[in-house]
């Protein structure tokens, strides 16, 4: 915000900026004060009366030991998720880089998975990894039952993280190429003159040099496994089994819709925001030094 | 390339193909499956050859899930969220990067907060208002007197009730308040140098004018990236029109049915239609998102610089 | 120059700003919201054009939410934005809140008030039970009930030489045995998240507490009782089946459900809701034949009464006095003795009063097929008059209490955790639920 201001007009900006500050007051803060006074509360479900309760919510998750597994397991699913995402995202922007004959196409087709909806692809996965029907269910007919979602919490979380990072490859690819395509050519052919290797050049240079690129990647994949989780968890398990593909969006749903918690929910929502808020600080503090650095 | 590495170049392909493989064995397997018989379907593993059911499929998707409408539902909450969004935050970022006023620094706080809450992490406050998103302003003109004077004088009782559930605004205007379009804008119009407004100020343009002849022709690609964008999220959107759409005949969107196509219980085990259907769901955005490609790409890859 | 900027800037905000929403005034129709879906959803829309062709004065619009739990949240939510239908399906897992809420308007009232004339005294008292103050009064009405049955392979049976339906637990351990024996992959389809027959239903029959005061009749202050009694054994009985194979596991995750795997032929036995009966009947494959009975006991044990399952009709308030009198005259509609047994004929569910019963037994409705063994059904829910654990469950947040139950079933059965300790967890977690009902709702008392 360091840039000289042009204009000086009194009313103007409050014009062009009132409507979304109006949007962001009802939208945002309004709610956000309306759910501390749940979190603050017992809410009845069907209205009619908030009874004082002090930090009882608050404390009652954090007593709980089955909240904990679900930050343990949402912060499992966001690093598993990013990571497998933006791993396969860079190899294929490394190679695609490389503009060989043809590429033009394997390009195009690379960005399709970020246009799918998170239900979408969780309905075509769940077929795909069903154990009795689909694809990978022909593995129980040579190992039978080596291949249960349905049973087993481990099998069905990972079901759900190749889901995940299947759906972020689209998004990361896009950003990963441009970052390795900004990297000027005389780097490259400096580095070659050198004498490094393709693989070489390829670790020692271009990846510190997308660094800034990349983190930026990993805070928005960990963003987005807190909103797309939910799609993919409704329908592929939705949350089984025995709550083991709970994550906290998913349970903050399931505590405060089915399990009509809604005071509940509401403590958890304050937290979850605030630590999503921290992490927005951190993605900014980033962005603007990078913006000096550049 | 710098120099000739055959071997290099044959791993570079199979690198690509296998990745080509990966990223659309999902998509061919919905496509496959949509085409196939009941019998074709169940079997196991799928044959991964297509089959000839694909429109007979596809009809009884679209009658069984009723997605006539709702595709027509979805489309108009894309629309919405994409025009009230560019709208919007071309008029903020201007606002906050070419104005100086004493609120700047806080309005821009204000806004950019929410920058990183989307509406699945804000899924129970948001919640908590629907019922009257407008309690906020009675409150107010309550705690004011002013609707007491109102009513002394004309006998009207002020009464704000605003609720959001089976409405498009109330689909539509929780998904416009977050900052991305802002912050989209902020980005691109920092890069706009000083002297380009000093030259139109020179020319004697107003404000208003520069920002309409000079800036909103020079952001054509964020706002092209923008659009889809926010078409595409606001089309995928789940979580929160399920929740706030109780007469799901007439304002369930698309993407909520897609839950109603998996194979229920006492039913059989139609898997062949659920991918029909989820086909058909999965088209819009992805046709959006092909045919925008090369724009989508530099508004998005513009807003790191 | 400045007046254009302004100009320019306020129509700008201005129409950005013109989304506004006007709420929609209902006519003199009212809504019904219910949560079936499916084949049952299509027979209460014909019943609701059926109301609306019988007469003039008011239209009824039905809408599905597609279950009970989605029925419930979107009755919520529209209640709280003064939306809400004027009638709403509720099932068992949502009735404390709603009691405790005062939302609602007592059945009895309303009939009263616009001068129906119905024998309360005429249903069933296991299901009134169900819906009725401490004291009796009916405060919702009656509409689809059921309760859970055994489903049994005819033919497999006789071909491990069992004749008729088994009546006790030990017999069908030997039966799923000499299946598994003879080669059938299922003897048993399973569903360990199916609190209601395995669970609930079993604790009735075997009379064992499921929670203390009565199944929470007496007071918010129960505590949950189920790992004390005879379902700790029960729950490790299922164990014992599921390992040696007699009883397999068939879930929506799995890929299969019970009543599939059982109508196609797949399973043998299972159990479900009688409604289901006539799902089954039309789903069943060819050459499947099937039976029904009511759920074993372990010998030795007296039979008591099992629980209603369901749900049923209740009428929410803020609403209009027209749109009252029109449900009124929907719910003395259903409760005519030809649209009764209408109802109990093209569905499972089973007609809801003593007179009902009585008239379709006469007329010979239960003697041959399709609808022969839905009498069953009755006998499982008279076998005893409802006793202190057999009337009801009263517990607040019920549907958060199942999924406890749920998740230590599966736990036992996937995980195979001790089920002592996986149901005590479930009983403590339980207490914590009820706890926190009580004080949401402290000072309050059920009615």
């Amino acid at each position: 915000m360091e840039r000289r201001a042009v204009y000086r007009n009194k009313v103007l900006p409050w014009l062009l900026i009132g409507p979304q500050l109006l949007l962001v007051l009802v939208f945002f803060y309004w709610p956000t004060s309306q759910a501390l006074y749940w979190a603050f509360t017992l809410e009845q479900p069907w209205g009619g009366g908030n009874l004082w309760a002090g930090l009882d919510n608050f404390l009652y998750i954090f007593r709980d030991d089955r909240y904990w597994g679900t930050v343990l397991r949402s912060g499992f699913y966001a690093l598993a998720a990013t990571g497998l995402s933006m791993l396969v995202a860079l190899t294929l922007a490394s190679f695609v880089d490389r503009a060989l004959k043809g590429t033009k196409l394997f390009q195009s087709v690379f960005i399709w998975p970020y246009a799918i909806a998170a239900p979408a692809a969780g309905v075509a996965f769940r077929f795909i990894f069903s154990p009795e029907a689909g694809l990978v269910g022909a593995v129980n007919d040579i190992w039978p039952g080596i291949w249960d979602p349905a049973t087993n919490g481990m099998h069905a979380l990972a079901m759900v993280i190749v889901c995940h990072a299947w759906l972020g490859i689209g998004y990361n690819f896009v950003f990963f190429l441009a970052a390795l395509q900004m990297i000027p050519r005389s780097i490259n052919e400096a580095g070659a003159m050198d004498g490094a290797r393709p693989f070489r050049r390829m670790f020692d240079l271009q990846l510190p040099l997308i660094a800034p690129t990349a983190f930026f990647l990993l805070i928005m994949n960990i963003i987005s496994s807190f909103t797309d989780s939910f799609g993919l968890i409704d329908t592929m398990t939705e949350g089984g089994p025995i709550g083991q593909t709970e994550v906290m969006v998913y349970k903050i749903y399931v505590d405060g819709f089915k399990g009509l918690d809604y005071s509940g929910a509401a403590a958890q929502s304050i937290v979850l925001m605030l630590l999503v808020i921290g992490l927005t600080f951190v993605q900014f503090k980033w962005v603007e030094r990078r913006v000096h650095y550049n | 390339m710098i120099e000739r590495s055959p071997f290099f170049d044959a791993l570079t392909y199979a690198v690509m193909i296998i990745g080509l493989i990966l990223v659309v064995i999902p998509f061919w397997v919905v496509i496959v499956a949509a085409s196939q018989s009941l019998q074709e379907v169940s079997r196991v593993p799928i044959s991964l050859l297509p089959s000839d059911q694909l429109w007979v499929n596809l009809s009884e998707a679209w009658a069984r899930a009723d997605l006539g409408p709702k595709m027509l539902n979805s489309f108009i909450v894309a629309i919405g969220v994409t025009i009230g969004k560019i709208t919007l935050a071309a008029m903020s970022a201007f606002a906050i990067v070419f104005f100086s006023f004493k609120a700047r620094m806080i309005c821009f706080w204000l806004i950019f907060i929410t920058l990183m809450l989307p509406l699945e992490v804000r899924i129970v406050p948001t919640y908590a208002i629907a019922a009257n998103a407008l309690l906020p302003f009675q409150v107010i003109l309550d705690t004011f007197g002013i609707s007491w004077l109102v009513q002394a004088v004309s006998g009207i009782q002020v009464s704000l009730n605003w609720n959001l559930l089976n409405s498009y605004t109330g689909l539509i205007l929780p998904l416009v308040a977050t900052a991305t379009g802002t912050f989209l804008y902020r980005q691109f119009f920092m890069t706009i140098p000083d002297e380009l407004a000093e030259a139109s100020k020179m020319d004697g343009a107003s404000a208003m004018e520069f920002f309409r002849d000079v800036l909103i022709p020079l952001s054509r690609t964020n706002m092209l990236a923008l659009a889809t964008i926010m078409f595409v999220g606001s089309w995928n959107q789940y979580l929160w029109p399920l929740l706030i759409t109780t007469d799901r005949a007439n304002f369930g969107t698309v993407v909520m049915q897609l839950k109603a196509l998996i194979p229920a219980q006492n039913g059989t085990p139609d898997w062949n239609v659920t991918m029909a259907g989820a086909l058909i769901i999965m088209l819009p955005p992805l046709l959006v998102v092909a045919f925008m490609q090369r724009w989508f790409v530099r508004g998005l890859i513009s807003r790191d610089k | 120059m400045m007046k254009t900027n302004w100009l320019l800037g306020a129509a700008l905000s201005a129409t950005a700003l013109t989304f506004v929403a006007s709420p929609v005034a209902a006519a003199t129709k009212f809504e019904f919201w219910y949560g079936l879906s499916g084949d049952l959803s299509e027979r209460v829309q014909e019943m609701c054009s059926r109301f609306n062709a019988s007469q003039a004065d008011y239209e009824i619009v039905c809408v599905s939410q597609e279950n009970y739990e989605n029925n419930l949240q979107n009755t919520i939510a529209a209640f709280r934005a003064n939306k809400q239908p004027t009638v709403t399906q509720i099932s068992d897992g949502g009735v404390v809140d709603l009691m405790l809420s005062g939302a609602f308007v007592p059945v009895r009232e309303l009939m009263e008030k616009n001068g129906y004339q119905i024998d309360w005294s005429n249903y069933f008292s296991g299901i009134s039970s169900y819906f009725s103050t401490s004291k009796g009064e009916l405060l919702a009405m009656p509409f689809n009930s059921s309760t859970a049955m055994f489903y049994y392979n005819t033919d497999a049976l006789k071909a491990v030489g069992f004749e008729g339906a088994p009546q006790t637990w030990e017999q069908v351990e030997t039966i799923a045995r000499d299946l598994k024996a003879a080669g059938y992959d299922c003897p048993i389809a399973f569903d360990p998240t199916g609190t209601w027959q395995w669970f609930e239903q079993f604790s009735a029959i075997h009379n064992q507490p499921i929670a203390s005061n009565g199944n929470g009749y007496g007071g918010l202050d129960a505590v949950v009782e189920f790992n004390k009694g005879k379902f700790v054994d029960q729950l490790g009985w299922f164990k014992k089946m599921t390992d040696e194979g007699l009883m397999v596991h068939k879930s929506k995750a799995a890929g299969e459900t019970a009543n599939d795997a059982f109508t196609a032929g797949k399973c043998q036995m299972s159990s479900s809701s009688v409604a289901d009966h006539g799902s089954f009947a039309k789903q069943a494959k060819e050459g499947v034949h099937w039976d029904v009975t009511v759920l074993p006991v372990w010998e030795g044990t007296e039979r008591h009464n099992s629980l209603v399952g369901g749900a049923a009709l209740w009428t929410l308030k803020g609403k209009t006095e027209e749109e009252y009198k029109g449900a009124a005259a929907f719910y003395n509609f259903i409760a005519l003795p030809a649209e009764a047994q209408h109802w109990s004929t093209i569905t499972g569910y089973i007609p809801v009063t003593n007179s009902g019963f009585e008239a379709m037994k006469a007329a010979g409705f239960y003697d041959a097929a399709p609808y022969k063994g839905r009498e069953l059904a009755i006998q499982s829910l008279t076998a005893t008059p409802p006793g202190e654990y057999t009337r009801g469950i009263r517990l607040g947040n019920f549907g958060a209490v199942r999924q406890e139950v749920a998740k230590a079933m599966q736990s036992v059965i996937f995980d195979g955790t001790d089920p002592q300790k996986a149901l005590d967890d479930a009983a403590a977690r339980s207490n914590e639920i009820l706890r926190k009902f009580e004080q949401t709702y402290k000072g309050q008392q059920l009615p």
